[in-house]
């Protein structure tokens, strides 16, 4: 017999009490996008409080650009969590997609055309490689990536033995730093990429099969749903994405270094898990983890602002991130929904 | 992440080849440490002698004892990010608050078991009361004590009671290491804890929570004392941690956190619960210690470590999973 | 299933193989080279990388090629690790070990048993507190409060500032700050209204300053510890404005401070900070105790502070530091490149690939250091373990306040 519980309180489903035939129409996703995004507003707003220079145009901007990288990042970990595993070699990924975009290509290169896909490519073959090990050796997700992570990323200390050189491609400059239409070029290329990929989640036909494989392998399988391909794809997508980040991050900062992927690995995962994905795969969207990488780079500049002591900003940061998985739970959808009936 | 286990009590069966137990439980990690060290005697002659032996006990204490810990949450079907958190708050507690003489080691235990405990009791209360899932819970509480950490101790410094920094790295009759008898006794404890309903439960609730709600265990009470479990032994572990390098690191908790995982998986407990143990997925943190002084013994560039551990880290589990399913298919 | 049984049995022992096969030269004695370890926490940023370029350098440089064997380990942020490379360095009898060890005290029971078998340990820019070990580092020279004081003059004693700070619980960050604070809390003129880590990187330097500038548009300096030149960049990207400044020695910086145009907007200040030339006088300095030059008894000692106003930014034209140039082009390195990685007095036989790359320069030889070493202030905890910080322990000697608090 097949274990389908992903989570034991749907055994209180079934002591359920109340017509929650109207409030069940919006789907609990929809919901806990909502909440993560009324969140978000929130803490912009209350930041005021604290320092009237924020909650501006000035500091949303910010927030959007900064949080461009992990919005980006929780897309194709979603997708990984989404299918059931975890991509922990997004580190590593980020810094290839930056090395090699740095190495390979540099500025004022007339090849860049083709040369920056190339570099997606090959951090896409990385992606390729940790789903083989998935799939084929049977090795959990967590321990594959992870080991995948420790070799490209001894891979690229021996490349560059220690001492990244080269400087950024003139359009992942033109990336970071541009203009379009009076708009900064990240945030316009980020709204394009969250539309991108919320079609692809919640609308393709690519979307469903993952969701299906999520939730339940042997029934997608037998659905006639093309598995193995799709679940190669999580991982090759999260690969591109992380290597994409690398690219830009290195047209923000001008240069790469190897260690510039260490912080997003966690802030992905807490992203894509706050936004509503359970970790077990087969729930979340990615609106929700778009909602969360917003949230956590908000609070980050919040934080930054406070005056108090390093110790005590984290305290408070991890307390915010505690009470917005308070706040996102299951139980308390469920409670709401037969309050309103 | 689906696995073929159903029914609770056929993942406890006592399997009737000795050969395929022996392989499926701690063997093959305890086989892969004694090769590895012979491996490692052969390269360095000198790891043979009683100082040797007990340096790499005492290295290897912090990391057995956190992988030990991580196991059992693993084992319930959850993580548990919050070591690392635990740790660095016990290393800086002892060493700001130093007690001397072994009466005040005996309080430093018993704070480090507390402080463990306590971050256990909220982990717990997280997941299994309120239902979050243990790897955002555990974030977060992670986040929180590592503030706690640096509240209590900005920069490195302080000082662990010179009690400890002896006793604990030292050796009795000058051959066996205390740091190993530390380690046996928490294997001895665990080995006795597996046999008992408790034990069994958290393999059950890993195995099949649904399952195992419906044969009657408590999932939320016994979720809960795993995690309370779990961080005592984190406090242990950052006990350890104290006694080894003698100072307070308020980040001293942040490496452990990756290589508990990589210990756990490398001792063949997977990560989809239900299997595994505690005693090899300390064997396998030994193994990883040991790795970083065969890789050395054996000239790899310095540069090119990360992809031999990696390699290695996915043929181990490779690996034992295959055995895994030899004795699953029989 | 059994085949492949067969295949991972027989991988394993094939790994296994391979690791006991190569170069079997740890035990290989040969009697006339000297065992030299260099090992290194951190690793994969410019600054590290290096600092360990310039010590390959110098043991590939005569006489030094034919009477050492250098051999470089990388052990990672873990103490636990750097700890179990000493033991089996120590194991393997090493006569000295060049080191940026991870931890001011986490190490000191290995080094002192290293020390009792007759190993030398050179400490570079990270400092150990254990008394028979020899600290080279530039931490007492008082960056932190040179710098400080030097925006403070650039300010005249009036306006905000950011603190661009380095890595949370690192010692090193909190004497560099401590010194800082001091002087800028004589001042009631002067405003901390941000305060973040930037982790020595670039790019955190940049995201961290652009969150702190969009709740202080209007600052009018920073003190920066290394990173700074994405200081520069946060500013450029919000409002191409630019204020004083006083960071670490990166290329991207000293060419900025340079620059007419940055100038023009508003940039000036000092480049100092941390030099990876630390490990190339430590290197020398061991080398020179083992081969009987020189006698020196376990100490600390200080290698002088870098201090280049932007008046005396002078770009270089060869690939080693004459005429008093002090950074080199874009052409040659990167923005993040370290400059303070030569120095002509102390390191005359490297030069700018030798940084860059780890190669000796073809036809040079060691030369000997000059005879006196400065002796370094007691910084309790960092470099000592029971001991007093001097009374003048903040006392400016790079500038001067031309501003009265």
């Amino acid at each position: 017999m097949k274990s389908t519980s992903k989570s034991s309180s749907q055994e209180h489903n079934l002591a359920q009490t109340g017509d929650t035939r109207v409030s069940a129409k919006i789907s609990r996703e929809t919901i806990s996008t909502l909440s993560v995004a009324i969140l978000c507003l929130v803490l912009l707003f209350s930041a005021r409080l604290i320092n009237p220079a924020l909650g501006s145009w000035s500091q949303i901007e910010t927030v959007l650009v900064l949080g461009f990288f992990l919005v980006v990042l929780s897309f194709g970990q979603g997708l990984v969590i989404l299918t059931g595993g975890l991509d922990l070699s997004l580190p590593a990924t980020i810094t290839l997609g930056g090395i090699l975009a740095t190495n390979w290509i540099g500025a004022g290169n007339p090849d860049e055309w083709y040369l920056l896909p190339a570099v997606l490519a090959v951090c896409g073959l990385v992606g390729l490689a940790s789903a083989i090990g998935v799939i084929w050796l049977r090795v959990p997700p967590f321990i594959m990536t992870m080991a995948t992570s420790i070799i490209v990323a001894s891979a690229l200390l021996g490349y560059t033995r220690g001492t990244p050189r080269g400087t950024a491609p003139d359009m992942a400059v033109a990336l970071m730093k541009g203009d379009i239409l009076g708009v900064p070029a990240p945030i316009v290329v980020l709204i394009i990429f969250v539309i991108v990929g919320w079609l692809f989640q919640s609308r393709s036909v690519y979307g469903r099969y993952l969701y299906a494989i999520g939730t339940n392998i042997e029934a997608a399988r037998n659905a006639a749903v093309p598995v193995t391909a799709m679940r190669i794809l999580p991982y090759v997508l999260s690969a591109i994405c992380a290597g994409f980040v690398g690219i830009a991050l290195v047209g923000y900062s001008s240069g790469a270094t190897l260690r510039m992927g260490d912080d997003y690995l966690l802030p992905s995962i807490a992203s894509v898990v706050i936004g509503g994905s359970l970790i077990l795969g087969g729930r979340g969207t990615f609106l929700g983890s778009v909602g969360g990488a917003l949230l956590l780079t908000i609070l980050g500049t919040i934080i930054a602002t406070l005056g108090l002591e390093f110790g005590f900003r984290t305290i408070i940061e991890g307390s915010i991130i505690l009470i917005a998985l308070l706040l996102l739970r299951e139980e308390l959808f469920q409670k709401l929904r037969s309050l309103k009936s | 992440m689906s696995t073929v286990q159903s029914d609770p009590s056929t993942m406890i069966r006592s399997n009737e080849n000795p050969l395929i137990r022996f392989a499926t439980g701690a063997g093959l990690i305890v086989l892969t440490y004694v090769v590895l060290y012979a491996l490692h005697a052969f390269q360095q002659p000198r790891a043979l002698t009683s100082y040797s032996i007990a340096a790499l006990f005492n290295n290897t204490a912090p990391l057995a004892l956190a992988a030990a810990g991580q196991a059992i949450i693993v084992i319930s079907r959850g993580f548990d990010l919050s070591v690392a958190g635990v740790i660095s708050i016990c290393n800086v507690t002892l060493a700001v608050y130093p007690m001397d003489g072994p009466g005040g080691a005996m309080a430093s235990v018993a704070m480090c078991l507390a402080i463990g405990g306590s971050v256990g009791l909220v982990n717990g209360y997280l997941v299994a009361v309120l239902k979050l899932q243990s790897i955002a819970a555990t974030l977060a509480t992670m986040i929180i004590c590592q503030g706690i950490a640096l509240v209590i101790l900005k920069a490195p410094g302080g000082a662990v009671s010179e009690w400890i920094v002896y006793e604990m790295t030292d050796r009795i009759f000058s051959v066996i290491p205390v740091s190993g008898l530390v380690l046996g006794g928490v294997v001895l404890i665990w080995l006795a804890l597996k046999r008992t309903s408790f034990g069994i439960s958290i393999y059950a609730i890993g195995a099949d929570e649904t399952s195992a709600a419906l044969s009657g265990i408590n999932v939320t009470r016994v979720r809960f004392l795993a995690h309370v479990l779990a961080g005592c032994t984190y406090g242990l572990a950052g006990f350890m941690l104290s006694a080894q390098t003698a100072t307070g690191n308020p980040t001293s908790g942040t490496p452990l956190l990756m290589l508990s995982f990589a210990a756990v998986a490398l001792g063949g407990t997977a990560l989809t619960g239900g299997r595994g143990g505690v005693f090899a997925s300390i064997v396998g943190a030994a193994t990883l210690i040991l790795l970083q002084k065969v890789l050395f013994s054996s000239g790899v560039s310095s540069f090119y470590t990360g992809m031999f551990q990696g390699s290695i880290l996915i043929l181990a589990v490779v690996f034992s999973s295959l055995l895994a399913r030899l004795g699953d298919t029989k | 299933m059994r085949k492949k049984i067969i295949k991972s049995t027989a991988a394993v022992l094939a790994l296994s193989a391979i690791a006991a096969g190569i170069p079997g030269l740890a035990s290989a004695q040969d009697g006339k080279k000297f065992k030299v370890f260099l090992s290194l926490s951190y690793s994969g940023n410019a600054w590290q990388s290096e600092a360990a370029n310039i010590v390959k350098a110098l043991a590939q440089t005569a006489p030094y090629d034919e009477m050492v064997e250098l051999r470089e380990v990388i052990s990672g942020t873990d103490p636990q690790a750097q700890i179990s490379a000493y033991e089996s360095m120590i194991d393997e009898g090493a006569d000295a070990i060049i080191s940026f060890p991870i931890s001011s005290t986490a190490l000191n029971r290995t080094i002192k048993r290293g020390c009792d078998e007759g190993v030398l340990f050179f400490m570079y820019d990270a400092t150990v507190t254990e008394s028979c070990a020899y600290n080279v580092s530039y931490l007492s020279s008082g960056f932190g409060e040179n710098s400080a004081q030097a925006l403070v003059n650039a300010l005249e004693g009036n306006g905000k500032i950011f603190l661009s700070r380095g890595v949370p619980g690192n010692s090193v960050d909190q004497r560099h700050t401590d010194g800082a604070l001091h002087i800028f809390n004589q001042y009631p003129g002067i405003e901390v209204v941000a305060e973040y880590y930037s982790y020595w990187d670039d790019r955190t330097t940049q995201q961290e300053t652009a969150k702190a500038l969009t709740a202080n548009p209007d600052v009018d300096g920073i003190w920066a510890q290394a990173g700074e030149y994405g200081a520069i960049q946060a500013l450029l990207d919000a409002g191409d404005r630019l204020v004083p400044m006083t960071g670490e020695n990166s290329a991207g910086f000293r060419l900025a401070l340079a620059d007419p145009d940055m100038q023009a907007k508003g940039l000036t200040g000092v480049s100092a900070g941390s030099p990876p030339a630390q490990s190339g006088y430590a290197f020398k300095l061991a080398m020179e105790i083992l081969t009987g030059q020189r006698e020196l008894e376990p100490m600390n000692i200080e290698y002088p502070l870098p201090w280049v106003p932007a008046d005396a930014v002078k770009v270089c034209e060869g690939d080693v530091y004459e005429d008093g140039c002090n950074v080199f082009p874009p052409e040659m390195v990167p923005s993040s490149f370290v400059s303070e990685v030569l120095n002509t007095d102390l390191l005359p036989e490297v030069n700018v690939e030798s940084a860059l790359n780890g190669t000796p320069v073809p036809g040079a030889t060691i030369q000997p250091l000059p005879a006196e070493v400065t002796e370094a202030a007691n910084l309790p905890g960092i470099n000592c373990g029971s001991c007093e910080a001097p009374e003048n322990l903040y006392e400016l000697t790079k500038v001067e306040a031309t501003v009265q608090p």
